[in-house]
Formats: structure tokens, sequence, C-alpha cells
């Protein structure tokens, strides 16, 4: 038996602590104001950069990889070298990891408010930056491969095996969704067209919160909670069943984003039972963390390292019951599209996510610098303020959620919508968002001053970069093992076996979804988008219009009778990306082509209220003036021919500018009509009045392809 | 952990740890136990009941449930409407002309203008009317509308009580004066025919 020294890293364990507190008051911030022009447009300080839609994905990408990212990169560079005993396999693989990261970060806070983005929910970044994502993703895992096998400790941990399984499933999610064809440095159309693209999409979306805000933190949490508490893990055996039954599951529950779409059922049924499978695999979480607890709870009362951990993991355990219960079909027809999975998303992310980082935050800052925390009281207020913070954004979202689902379906005794008018029931719920921003100014309120109580500690004590450690090399043989106990001391079969467990899910939902036509129905009179409208089209992705509505019209009849037809999967076949949205702030767009004149949407882009007074969507001046981008069409037709939409050879080369043209000409000639006389061709907005009359008009062309369903408004 | 203030070592404290964490051999909690295996009869069960033995409805056969139950009412309700037309007489209430006022402004204002002096649709402030004047013929054009024209049919959009109101308060529009109202139809030059598709 010998003793080996040797040190771990402290500083890039530093570097991403600070990078977490800064892009957690960003990315805060930035949710802030989006949350404030909610119910005061102006907010957007005229700026189409900072408007709602482009926004919004710069928000939920800020707080999602870069606050919540590197607090989990700060936690796994701790723990993982102490619990296997080894320095990082390479210093500089830690610093690219670092740095890359760090700049994906920055080139997303710089394209998105650009408008340049995917549309497809927390997957926005444009291809450049998906590919920079791939490679830092990469250099992580090799990392931590790479750790794992130099390590000195036989057995790898629990925590270790939620971080195997975060590494291998993330990188499968993200070149999956991410497959593209570029169209441009910063456009690209995605492989997959309409049900097909909202399905991968969402397989990609669930699981990015579950392998990118939920089993990363599992992890940490038997690293950092059992080390708080000073108390043993509660069950051994649970951590085992949890973890696997959690990563089996999880990844088969992404279709519950899509229920009562035009998803086929048989993938919405496996989407709901699986989420309701999956409440007992998360519980075992909750369980296991909260159960160490036992004989240990006078330290929470005591110590604001386990009080923030402990709301997080009960935070945890009410988010995991209300995600599947959501996911139960009968109550997602009431809450999709609601600010309820508003309520939901933000109890997960500020309670989980955000309490557990600033645990960890408070735990490190001490020993990283070698003192104490500089004040232990300011710790306690930013625990109440933001716990306080918490309530008043979820309780109000919930509020919302629900009075403007049961206003959707309401109906009078004669069987006619009680509330026609969607801005009705917006109007409803604006004091419900001044309340959500009050909750978010809290929670903001305790990060800074969280933020500040740490920058205090950390100039009180001394920074050590290489901490010095010993670990006892064993010569006597080893004992036989069995079972799981075998298993963890292999890495690689561990590796391999996790892979299998997230692949099965995905794969008996997604490969059928390409072989089995059937599941597609193709509708005849369904055709391309034409020139103007692909440009159109872009620009509605590029000012996030998806992100507050969305164009799926679900079947049931208090939505058909106030939008029209329900949504069929075969309108969708050319729709690279699909833009079914999954959020109401607006009315559902599917049927809008031709319901209203063109000049009303000239006017309502200018300025919303003065179509639609008391609407909370902000103008788009801008589109007034811009001019149409029509050098990029060339190369938009052809990315679109490459993923399947059957445009002739050779139609971009003059035959669709020409076509271009004149379809500009006649949407002038209606705005004419609308009394709007100053209407230059070649501005933006021409291209989204074609796009948003194109809407949902092509299956209205089909000899009964449908059940006669009475429309809302008849075609004109 | 190695608490020293705890001298006894618990029976269920297995002989591994990882950077001093340690873990206890606890059995999996019951109730847990019993959790889990209820979720997956349940998913089993839905999934036979739905997709095996096709017993329930799936989601496009109870919308077709669902509208027939719906239609049913909103016809008889329309047909009451549609077959006393012709005894109406426009309201002087002022509750509901207030009413109607808003029905209009949400309405019927993105064409024909929040004055009424008309805009992609006609003036209904002059004397002029393409499809006839009185208060019957109103009603008539509100609820059918005139397809080819772009107006479009409120019929079933629009309770019959909100058709009454919005008719009624375009009677009070009559003879106001806005300004820089639209052109009367047989006054006004050639339009390209058939744009709103």
């Amino acid at each position: 038996m010998k003793t080996e020294t040797f040190h771990y890293d402290n500083r890039i364990v530093r570097a991403f602590a600070i990078a977490t507190v800064i892009w957690g008051l960003v990315g805060m911030a930035a949710g802030l104001l989006a949350a404030v022009q909610l119910f005061w447009p102006e907010a957007n300080l005229q700026l189409q950069y900072v408007t709602f839609g482009r926004l919004r994905p710069l928000h939920t990408n800020a707080v999602i990889f870069a606050f919540v990212g590197n607090g989990m990169f700060m936690g796994v560079y701790y723990s993982l070298q102490r619990l296997l005993k080894a320095r990082m396999y390479s210093d500089r693989l830690s610093w690219i990891n670092f740095w890359g990261w760090n700049a994906i970060i920055v080139g997303a806070a710089i394209t998105l408010p650009l408008g340049f983005t995917t549309s497809k929910e927390y997957a926005e970044l444009e291809w450049p930056v998906d590919v920079a994502i791939t490679l830092v993703w990469v250099v992580f895992t090799l990392n931590l491969i790479g750790t794992i096998l130099k390590r000195r400790e036989r057995h790898l941990y629990v925590a270790v095996w939620f971080y195997i399984a975060t590494a291998v499933t993330v990188a499968v999610l993200h070149v999956v969704n991410s497959l593209e064809v570029p169209a441009g440095a910063f456009k690209s159309y995605p492989i997959y067209a309409g049900v097909q693209d909202a399905l991968v999409q969402w397989w990609y979306g669930h699981n990015a919160v579950a392998f990118f805000l939920t089993t990363p933190f599992l992890g940490l949490m038997y690293y950092f909670l059992p080390k708080a508490a000073q108390r043993p893990v509660f069950s051994y055996r649970l951590s085992i069943i949890h973890f696997w039954a959690l990563i089996f599951l999880y990844i088969w529950a992404g279709p519950h984003h899509l229920l009562y779409t035009a998803l086929p059922d048989w993938a919405q049924s496996l989407g709901m039972v699986f989420s309701v499978m999956l409440v007992a695999p998360s519980w075992g979480g909750m369980l296991n963390g909260l159960l160490t607890l036992r004989g240990a709870w006078d330290k929470v009362r005591q110590d604001p390292v386990l009080k923030f951990m402990v709301a997080a993991v009960t935070a945890y355990g009410m988010a995991t019951l209300e995600g599947p219960m959501l996911s139960i079909k009968s109550v997602n027809s009431l809450s999709h599209y609601t600010d309820w999975t508003i309520g939901h998303v933000h109890s997960g992310a500020l309670g989980w996510n955000g309490f557990i980082i600033f645990s960890m935050l408070y735990w490190l800052f001490p020993r990283l610098w070698n003192t104490r925390l500089h004040s232990v009281r300011l710790a306690n207020w930013h625990f109440w303020i933001g716990l306080l913070g918490i309530m008043f954004y979820a309780i109000p979202m919930y509020w919302a959620g629900v009075t403007q689902g049961l206003m959707w379906k309401q109906f009078t005794p004669d069987g006619f919508l009680q509330y026609p008018n969607f801005l009705e029931t917006v109007t409803q719920i604006v004091p419900m968002y001044r309340l959500r921003a009050i909750g978010g100014s809290l929670y903001l309120l305790g990060t800074v001053i969280g933020a500040y109580n740490l920058w205090r500690t950390a100039k009180s004590g001394v920074f050590e970069p290489d901490v010095e450690a010993r670990a006892v090399i064993q010569d006597a043989p080893r004992q036989a093992e069995h079972g799981h106990r075998w298993i963890e001391s292999k890495p690689v079969l561990f590796t391999a076996l996790t892979t299998v467990a997230i692949l099965i899910g995905g794969a008996v939902e997604i490969v059928p979804m390409y072989l089995i036509r059937t599941n597609v129905p193709t509708i005849a009179s369904v055709k391309p988008y034409t020139p103007l409208e692909v440009l159109g089209r872009d620009l509605y992705i590029r000012e996030g219009c998806v992100g507050c509505h969305s164009q799926m019209v679900r079947p049931f009849r208090s939505e058909t009778e106030r939008y029209g037809d329900y949504s069929k999967s075969g309108e969708f076949v050319f729709d690279h990306p699909f833009l079914w949205g999954s959020k109401r702030t607006g009315p559902d767009l599917q049927r809008q082509g031709g319901k209203y004149p063109d000049a009303w949407h000239y006017n309502h882009m200018e300025d919303p209220r003065s179509t639609s007074p008391g609407s909370i969507m902000p103008p788009y001046p801008w589109l007034l003036t811009r001019k149409l981008d029509t050098n990029a069409l060339p190369a938009r037709i052809a990315a679109l021919r490459k993923v399947g939409v059957p445009y002739p050879p050779g139609y971009e080369l003059g035959e669709a500018q020409a076509a271009l043209a004149a379809q500009a000409r006649a949407v002038v000639a209606n705005l004419a009509l609308g009394s709007i006389t100053n209407a230059p061709p070649d501005t933006e907005i021409i291209g989204l009045i074609a796009y948003l009359q194109r809407l949902g008009t092509d299956i209205k062309a089909a000899p009964s392809a449908a059940a006669p369903v009475a429309a809302a408004i008849a075609t004109p | 952990m190695n608490d020293p203030k705890t001298p006894l070592k618990d029976p269920l404290l297995l002989d591994h740890e990882a950077d001093g964490i340690q873990e206890l051999d606890n059995n999996l909690p019951r109730w847990w136990v019993w959790l889990f295996y209820l979720t997956i009869v349940f998913s089993f069960a839905y999934l036979g009941y739905y997709h095996v033995a096709g017993s329930g409805d799936l989601q496009i056969a109870a919308y077709q449930k669902e509208m027939v139950r719906g239609n049913a009412l909103k016809d008889a309700a329309q047909a009451q409407f549609e077959a006393s037309l012709g005894s109406l007489e426009p309201s002087k209430d002022s509750a509901l002309l207030a009413r109607g006022g808003q029905v209009y402004q949400t309405y019927c204002a993105p064409c024909h203008r929040a004055d009424g002096g008309g805009q992609v649709g006609p003036n209904l402030c002059d004397d002029y009317w393409i499809h006839g004047g009185t208060y019957g013929d109103n009603l008539r054009i509100i609820i059918t509308g005139v397809p080819e024209k772009g107006m479009l049919t409120w019929k079933g959009v629009l309770t019959p009580a909100d058709i009454q109101a919005v008719a009624s308060y375009i009677q009070t529009l009559r003879g106001t004066s806005p300004p820089n109202p639209k052109m009367r139809e047989d006054l006004a030059p050639a339009t390209p025919a058939e744009v709103y598709e």
C-alpha cells in the first residue's frame, strides 16, 4: 500500500463559478424585461433587438445554457475530481470547455437579438453556433471520460452516473435535433418538416429539461447535499433503481408537448403514459435527498446552503409531480398554450435549478477562498426574498393560465363561444402579468444580494488554485464483486448501458414517424410556399412570432369555432421548420390566411393597438421600412430543395424572382384597396403579409378532404 | 460520515465511501414502490384501452361527437333567430347600443373604419347602400355576408343578440359625416377584381 499525492484544479471551478453569477444576473434581467413587455409593450425601447419575440429566446438561452450551464460545469468540475480522486484529465480541455462555452453564449447574445434563429425552442442558435456547441460538448465529454479512466477510486459514485448520462444524452439530442441545411452564414432549414420536425424538436426540448436541467443536478445533489449535511445518503438501492428508471423513461416523454396536435395518436399516448410513469423515478431523487437529512434538520435551520438545497429538492418534487399531471391529456387540453406552462417551468427553473446553484455557490465560495461566508444573514435574506419571488411568479401564472384556459373553452347555453374575441381573454389576465414581474424582480433582487455576498466572501479570503490531495493506492487483491457494484467499476460498460437506455425511447418514437407513411397522410392541395411567402415566413421566424402565436388548431369545438378547421398533419409537409408554437399570448394563426384584408395586417404590424385596442403585441414599424432581402432567395430555395421541398431544378435562377415580384405587386394593389397607397413593393411587410395570407388556406381547396366542419369564418 | 459524536455505527451503513460520502442500505420506501407499480399498470391499461382494444374515442372521434352536440344547440338558436328577422326593429336601448359599439369596434372597424367612414368595406354613414339599407337588410348582410366582395359571414360567429346589437349600432351611424369617407362604389374607378384570395 502506498500513498500518492496530487492536486485538484480549483481555478477552473472558480472560472465557472464567476461566470455562473454574472450570467445569472444577465439572464434574469433579460427575463424581467420580457415580462414587463407583456403588460407594457413600450418597454421594448422601440428597438427591434430587444422586442419580445427576439428577447424571449435570449432569456431562455441565457438562463439555461449560460447560468445553469456554467453552474453545472462548476459543480461537475469540483465534485468529479474529488469523487474520482484525480485532477481533471486535461487542463487544456478544461479551459477549452470554459472559454468555448462562454464564447458560444456571447455568440448567442449577439445573434439572437439580430434575429438569427432556427425558431426551435431551446435550440434557437443557428448552425455555426450549433457546430461550436457540438465541439465544446465533445471536449467536455472527453475530459469527463478521461478523468474517469485515470481515477484513483475504483467505483463510480452515483453522482458520476448522472454526469455520464448527461454527457452522452445531451450529445445525442443536440446533434439529431440540429441536423439542418445551411442557406447562408446564419440561416438554415432543418432536414425534418412538420410533424417529424415537431416530434424531433420536442424529443430534444423535453430531454434538454431532463438531461441538462435535471440529471446533472441530481448528480450534484448527491454530492453537495450529503457533504453539507454530513450525513450518509439514505439509500444506495434507491439510487440505483431511480437512476436507471429515470434515464430510460424520460426519453420517451417528449410527445407530451404535442398532445391534441396533428401528431399521430399512438405517439401522443406514449408521451402521456411515459410521463405518468416518471413520477416515481423522479420522486426517488427527491426522497433520497430529503431522507438523507434525517437527523440533520437542525442544520437546515441554520445553514443557508442546506436551506437552499432543501427548497430546491422540494421544488424538484413538486415540478416533477406537476409535469406528469400536465401530461394527462384532459388536463393538458386546458393547460396547453396558457401561462400554466410558464408557471410550471419557472417553479422548476427558479426553485430547482436556481436554488440548487445558489446552494452550491454558498458552499463553494468559502472553500475556494479558504474563508467563511461573508454574511449568513444576507444569505438568509437572499433565501427568503428568492422564495417570495417564486411565489409571486408561480401563483399569478397558475391563476392566469387556468383563467384563460377556461375562457377559451367557455360556451353560452346556445352553443356560441362566450368569449369569441381572443383579446378579451388576454386583457383579463394582464394584472397577473404585472404581479409576475414583481415576482421576477424579487428573485433578481435576491440574486443581486447573493452576488454581493459572494463577492465580499471572495475578497475576504485567499484563493488556492491547486489543492493538494492524497490517495491510497490499494495493492491488496480485489474481492470478487457482483451486480451493480461490479458495473460501477467498469466505466466503459456503464457508459454503453446508459447509451442503450437512452436510445430506445427516441428510436421507437422517431423511426416509425419516418418509415410508416400513414403517420402523415398527404393532402394533394398542399403546395410549397411561393418565393415571397418563403421570405415572409423567414421574417416570421426572425421576429420570433412563434413565441406568442401557435399554428396548431386542436380538435376541440372551442378551437374550431374560434379559428377554423383543426390542423391536419398533411398540411405541414413543407414546413421547415414547423411553427406550431407552444404558447398563445396572441391567437392561433394556422387559419389566418384570408381572414383579414392585407391592409389590416399592414396597420396591425405598424401599430397593433390601432386595429386591436388593448392588445399587448409590440409594434413592428421596421418591417415597413426595411428592404426585403431578395438576394437571399436563391440560397434559400436551393436549401429548401435539399431538405425535400419540390421546387423545380433551376427555379431560383430567375423564375422565382419574377414570381416574387408579381406577388409583391398584387399585395401592393390589395393594400391600395385598403387606403394604403404608399407601400413600396420591396419592403419586408409585403413578404410577411403574403405569408400570413397563405396560412392554412391550402386545405380549403381540397375537395372534402376532411369531415365538414363549420369554420369560424367562411372562406372569402 | 465519520461523525465523532456518533460512536455507534449504523448497521445499515455500507462499507464504501466516496470523498467522505457514505451510503446507507435502506430498503426502498414501500409506498414509493407501489406508486411506481401503479403508474406502470395504469400505463398498460391506458394503451390497451385506447390502442389495442380500440374501446375509447381517439381525439378526432371525440371531436366529432362534441361537434354534433354543440352544433345542435347552436343551429336551433340560429334558426329561431333567422325566422324572426322580419319582425325585428333596431333597438334604442343605450346598454345594447354600447354592446353593439364594442362588437363593431372589434369585428367591423378593421374594414369599415372605427367611425364607419369605410376603408376596405364601404362607408356605412351615407344613404348609399349596395345591398339595401333597412334594418332587415343590415341583419341579413351581417348574417350571410357577401363573399364575392369580401364581406364575411358572421353567422355562427356572433350570437344573435350581438348581431342585433351591432346592426342597431350601425343604424346610429347613419347621417354622421366622418372625414375622408370611402368613395361611393358606383362613382369609384374600377379596381382589380378577385384580390382577396
